[in-house]
């Protein structure tokens, strides 16, 4: 599954997406702890931020599954 | 309802038409938000915007829809622009229409409160001010009128260098790709979002063993190319075979290249040891966060092939600028033509053209006749092209009155004149002038061609092509530069190779020179019009006034000109 960044958690990572590989579908908790092994530093931003998936806005029981598109959105600011 | 939604880096248009699904009757509400010029309590000149687009016009379509179903209208138009957005531009357009006002009222405000919430769209970072500049002539008309009968000072290089700093201010930055970005200069230091090597890569085409690995003979558990990426834990007395340039697939190992090998079947026996580990180590070019390529570099072949690698593709850069190159002089014909008596071929224009190539200029030139209401006629075509140019330049003639025409033609063009000569050897009547900004009333300004907050520069050169040669590098660059937000020009220190000849000069001079391994070697120089030494100087050699002549290994100061 890939999962995109977006604004200032492209700075926090130093990339716009990164490729998780598990062969089974994961919850959002499972999700995090996979991200935050590899981004430690989203540690500080998890609380303010909405996953979402395949462009829609994911709810508290989304299972993310290989060939998903999802997206770490940080709190918006557009207008 | 009929929904339209656009995102675009591109300015939104000043007036957009309703639906013709409004027809003639009922009620077209827009809504404009505009960046200001303040944010966090700080002033700024732009916001950069960013957005994941293929969700935000998801979320835009499913706000309106939603809406909808409370507050019926016809249609709606969203327009939001992204990237970096000058302040006072609109960031975002909505429209609205429906039968009666009410229903439109109520669903652009309820839209504007969920996009604030959902739709992913960021302000990604203020854009700090431009220095404001304490220097800028306010004078008006009647002081300039003034200025030109009185006689002004002559100014040092130093001094005439300083005017154009405090003068000019960087152009807004813009977002390029890679392919149109070589020559700007790179507006933010764009940093490794990686490693470089993201891993440990092998140099050779051999066996990785684990680094402290004693073992006598290994078992060969799998075969890595150059592109895969198979990541697992060695064991000892376990080995994979690698291809040069492989991502060896953990830490802490080692290469054994294949001639130091005895291969029998899955196995393999090392029949030399050799300490080196044959690898490029992960982060060995540059660790991640590390900065790749600073604000201020002039992006080459290099500098964009590493951005390239760094997948920065569309980096903030400065915006192309757009020159306008007048000669002048009636002795002057072009060069494809044979001069007749008193007239000399005109090498000005190739020699402007090709300096300014390295600035990624548009780049527009033509010929003025002497006359000066001739002149103005044909200006008067060209308008345009001159209202939105951010720099004039305009080569006197090499003999007839130069000065006296470009002075008053440049007033004409509403520029104020900063000033007219420098104590310079050559290139003394040099002439700066600016136009927009807060310098001049929007009444002088060339038609209302250019928008009155735009500066504009223009430099009156001297005709001889060396005093060209020895401005452009001396000052036009040091513009350019402080246009496109480059590092300013510097004058650097050097030796000369060879003794430079000269009798004390009351004015500083520029001396063209060769830069060889051995040193700085003056090129022979008679008068200002020479254009043969040209062909040579890669330098100029900067001679403080009254110094005369330096003897070889001298140290002196030199702008390097290739």
């Amino acid at each position: 599954m890939r999962v995109l960044f977006f604004a200032q958690l492209k700075d926090v990572t130093g990339c716009d997406s990164v490729e998780i590989l598990s062969p089974a579908p994961l919850t959002a908790h499972q999700l995090w702890t996979e991200l935050l092994k590899q981004f430690p530093e989203l540690a500080a931003h998890r609380s303010s931020v909405r996953l979402a998936n395949h462009c829609e806005y994911a709810g508290p029981d989304t299972v993310f599954a290989s060939d998903d598109e999802i997206a770490l959105i940080p709190p918006v600011s557009g207008g | 309802m009929e929904i339209e939604i656009q995102l675009t880096p591109d300015p939104i248009a000043e007036t957009i038409s309703p639906p013709p699904s409004l027809g003639a009757h009922g009620a077209w509400l827009e809504f404009r938000g505009v960046v200001r010029g303040e944010e966090n309590g700080g002033n700024i000149s732009a916001l950069e915007y960013e957005a994941y687009p293929e969700m935000a016009t998801g979320e835009i379509r499913r706000i309106l829809e939603s809406l909808g179903t409370k507050f019926p209208c016809l249609a709606a138009k969203v327009i939001h622009r992204v990237g970096v957005i000058p302040v006072g531009d609109t960031a975002i357009y909505v429209g609205v229409a429906s039968p009666h006002r009410g229903e439109a009222i109520a669903l652009l405000a309820g839209f504007m409160d969920r996009l604030k919430q959902d739709v992913p769209i960021w302000k990604r970072r203020a854009l700090p001010p431009v220095a404001a500049n304490a220097n800028l002539r306010t004078s008006g008309p009647g002081a300039s009128a003034d200025s030109h009968r009185r006689p002004q000072n002559i100014l040092s290089v130093n001094e005439a260098l300083a005017e154009i700093q405090s003068c000019c201010r960087p152009l807004p930055a813009i977002r390029a790709p890679l392919a149109e970005a070589f020559g700007r200069v790179l507006r933010e230091t764009v940093c490794a979002p990686s490693d470089l090597p993201d891993r440990d890569r092998s140099t050779r085409d051999g066996y990785a063993i684990r680094q402290n690995d004693a073992s006598e003979s290994f078992r060969v558990v799998d075969t890595l190319h150059a592109a895969d990426w198979k990541p697992c834990q060695l064991k000892s007395g376990e080995t994979v075979r690698v291809a040069t340039g492989a991502a060896l697939p953990c830490e802490n190992l080692r290469v054994v290249i294949q001639e130091h090998v005895e291969r029998d079947g899955d196995r393999i026996r090392i029949t030399k040891h050799e300490s080196a580990l044959n690898l490029r180590q992960r982060g060995e070019d540059v660790k991640a966060g590390q900065p790749l390529v600073p604000a201020g570099a002039h992006l080459n072949a290099g500098r964009l092939a590493l951005l390239a690698s760094a997948g920065c593709t569309q980096p903030l850069v400065s915006p192309r600028l757009r020159v306008v190159h007048f000669t002048t002089g009636d002795e002057i014909v072009s060069p494809e033509h044979t001069p007749r008596p008193g007239q000399v071929r005109d090498s000005n224009s190739i020699l402007i053209h090709s300096l300014l190539r390295r600035f990624a200029c548009e780049t527009e030139q033509a010929h003025l006749p002497e006359d000066f209401d001739l002149a103005k006629e044909q200006i008067g075509n060209q308008q345009s092209a001159i209202g939105n140019s951010d720099v004039l330049l305009v080569s006197g003639g090499a003999s007839v009155g130069d000065r006296d025409f470009t002075r008053p033609l440049l007033e004409w063009l509403g520029f104020e004149i900063v000033f007219s000569q420098v104590n310079v050897r050559p290139g003394r009547p040099l002439i700066f002038g600016i136009a927009g900004g807060a310098s001049v009333p929007a009444s002088r300004l060339v038609g209302s061609l250019a928008p009155p907050d735009k500066v504009r520069v223009a430099f009156g050169l001297p005709g001889n092509p060396l005093s060209h040669f020895v401005c452009f590098h001396l000052f036009v660059a040091a513009t350019l530069a402080k246009l496109t937000g480059a590092e300013p020009v510097k004058f650097r220190r050097g030796r000369l190779g060879a003794k430079l000849d000269d009798a004390p000069c009351p004015r500083e001079t520029l001396w063209p020179a060769r830069r060889e391994p051995t040193g700085l070697h003056p090129l022979a120089w008679a008068s200002s019009g020479d254009v043969t030494c040209l062909t040579e100087a890669n330098a100029l050699i900067r001679i403080p006034a009254d110094r005369g002549s330096i003897e070889a290994g001298g140290e002196v100061e030199f702008l390097s000109t290739d």
